[in-house]
């Protein structure tokens, strides 16, 4: 080997030993060996079973469960999110709007606060500060409500908490995303008479659609693994039915101490966020629009 | 002109409304107990402090912050320079060691956390490195690397090998090399990635929670979710503690607002 190409490697070497200890390690010589035991760290048995925790997931109704609830709140999030910053990115990457930098922070700052804060706040908002504005103005409808009480109601608390939080992140890349498109462009569709709604559907739009994609793709790979906002807000309640995948695995492993069944439903977890990005880099690399 | 003044108007108050929970929230963290428990929809009757000072004390926020502080520093450091010699690394590989290390990296911006949680926790245990922040450390530089690796190789790849061959010749060693030449060049894309593993650190919950038990080693947000529990019903406490948990990270954004800005646009648009 030429002296350099060692030099190379011995450049690699520093990340590949972390990344290895962290990651490849934990992976291949934990997560998926793990998940072919039958393990319970509380009664300390520990058999092997082979593909036997994945046949019982098959039939893991609360598995399922909470599999459709994490896909259920993670497109209403993505939507919702995605939409209402799209709207507010079109206004607030206007260049003549005063104030800006201000009143893009207000959007922005809930997205760079840890999540389990953000869920506390939500907290706040919801079980005293909500009940208190019914009783103090006598509104009977919103004292009748139990926010964390009824799956409905809890699965509407985390859904406006993620929107909340996520809303800033996809409003930043919005913003970002209408300022490559060249002023130009907009004044001669207006020329044409292709002015506001119908610029926005059939000229702003197809321009954007790489970011669009991009911003759902994270936003999807995102709602996947959602876990600190249901964990600090709901913990999966009432009942474990706005428990999302990966709580139903934290609970697994540390509630249960099933860490053979954990680390199965780990990797189907992992299946699906690949899956993800599999049909993201394939869409990703197709539908721009060149001008 | 009248359509411009109404919509920053407009755009301004939106915002307002959106940080609404959280200027209720502060509001209500000056109220005393006995305030508190009568309304959170009134206007506190003094700037009382007294909530904050013994949240504080309760629990441990200094030790809290710095714990925070040393593991986030920490990572964004040793995370940086590992994934900048890395890339440079690979970038100089040819043909198959390249796309099989590029291949190799790239695999660990599609593992989530949930997928390894189980595993480390087993395994640091058993190693004896749970409860240290050093493990910490080591993980999330570990973890992250893969999208600083995968984010500086993107810029490398563009830089000509004109460049390094000009400054080989002029007698440029690898090292005088990688600080003169590639040091200022990467410096953009540095800044994109210190503010994303400054962002992902900080305000990670679950592996210190997984990893960490002793109390003097918690980081600020496992703190906040602890002390959630042992509170019980001083509400007024609850609140000053999460005012206090969540000011530093505000107070990061304000001085560095225009980097974390760029930082995050760049780095989504480079996944």
């Amino acid at each position: 080997m030429k002296k350099k190409t060692i030099i190379y490697l011995l450049c690699i070497l520093p990340a590949l030993c972390f990344y290895s200890f962290a990651l490849l390690i934990p992976l291949f010589f934990g997560t998926i060996p793990y998940s072919t035991y039958d393990w319970n760290l509380m009664s300390g048995i520990k058999n092997f079973t082979g593909l036997g925790n994945y046949i019982e997931i098959l039939s893991d109704t609360d598995f399922f469960r909470t599999l459709l609830f994490t896909v259920k709140v993670g497109v209403i999030t993505v939507v919702l999110s995605n939409l209402l910053a799209f709207i507010l990115a079109y206004f607030l990457s206007k260049s003549d709007v005063r104030c800006k930098s201000v009143s893009r922070a207000f959007f922005f700052i809930p997205n760079i606060i840890s999540s389990v804060l953000v869920a506390f706040i939500w907290y706040v908002m919801f079980a005293w500060v909500l009940p208190s504005l019914a009783q103090t103005f006598n509104i009977e409808w919103l004292k009748s409500i139990s926010w964390f009480g009824e799956t409905s109601h809890a699965t509407f608390t985390i859904i406006v908490v993620s929107v909340w939080q996520s809303l800033g992140f996809s409003l930043l890349i919005y913003i970002a995303g209408f300022q490559t498109i060249p002023s130009e462009l907009i004044e001669a569709a207006e020329m044409d008479g292709c002015t506001g709604l119908k610029s926005i559907t059939k000229v702003q739009v197809p321009l954007l659609m790489s970011t669009i994609t991009i911003n759902l793709f994270i936003s999807i790979a995102g709602a996947f693994k959602a876990f600190d906002i249901p964990f600090a807000l709901t913990d999966g309640g009432p009942f474990g039915t706005t428990q999302t995948i990966a709580l139903n695995i934290y609970q697994e492993a540390f509630i249960r101490y099933r860490m053979g069944m954990g680390s199965a439903k780990s990797v189907v977890l992992f299946l699906l966020v690949a899956i993800v990005t599999i049909v993201q880099l394939r869409i990703t690399s197709k539908k721009e629009v060149e001008y | 002109m009248r359509k411009r003044k109404a919509s920053s108007i407009v755009l301004f108050v939106l915002g307002i409304l959106f940080m609404l929970p959280v200027f209720i929230l502060v509001m209500n963290s000056f109220k005393t107990y006995d305030e508190v428990i009568k309304s959170f929809v009134t206007l506190p009757e003094s700037l009382y402090l007294g909530n904050f000072a013994e949240a504080a004390r309760l629990m441990n926020y200094g030790v809290a912050v710095r714990n925070s502080l040393f593991v986030t520093i920490c990572t964004v450091i040793v995370c940086t320079v590992i994934s900048f010699f890395a890339s440079f690394g690979i970038s100089h590989l040819k043909g198959k060691k390249q796309t099989g290390f590029y291949l190799l990296f790239s695999l660990g911006q599609i593992i989530p956390f949930h997928t390894i949680m189980i595993a480390l926790s087993v395994m640091m245990t058993n190693l004896n490195m749970n409860n240290s922040l050093i493990t910490l450390i080591i993980l999330y530089s570990g973890f992250h690397c893969a999208f600083g690796i995968f984010t500086y190789f993107g810029f490398l790849k563009t830089v000509p090998l004109s460049l390094e061959e000009a400054a080989t010749i002029d007698g440029c060693g690898t090292l005088r090399l990688i600080w003169q030449i590639y040091f200022p060049l990467v410096l953009p894309t540095t800044v994109t990635i210190v503010v994303l593993f400054f962002l992902w650190t900080w305000n990670d919950f679950l592996m210190p929670s997984i990893l960490i038990s002793d109390s003097a080693l918690r980081t600020i947000t496992v703190n906040m979710y602890i002390f959630k529990g042992s509170t019980q019903s001083n509400w007024n406490l609850f609140m000053a503690a999460l005012v206090i948990s969540i000011i530093p990270i505000v107070i990061v954004y304000l001085f560095t607002q225009r980097y974390i800005t760029s930082g995050i646009t760049a780095g989504a648009v480079k996944q």
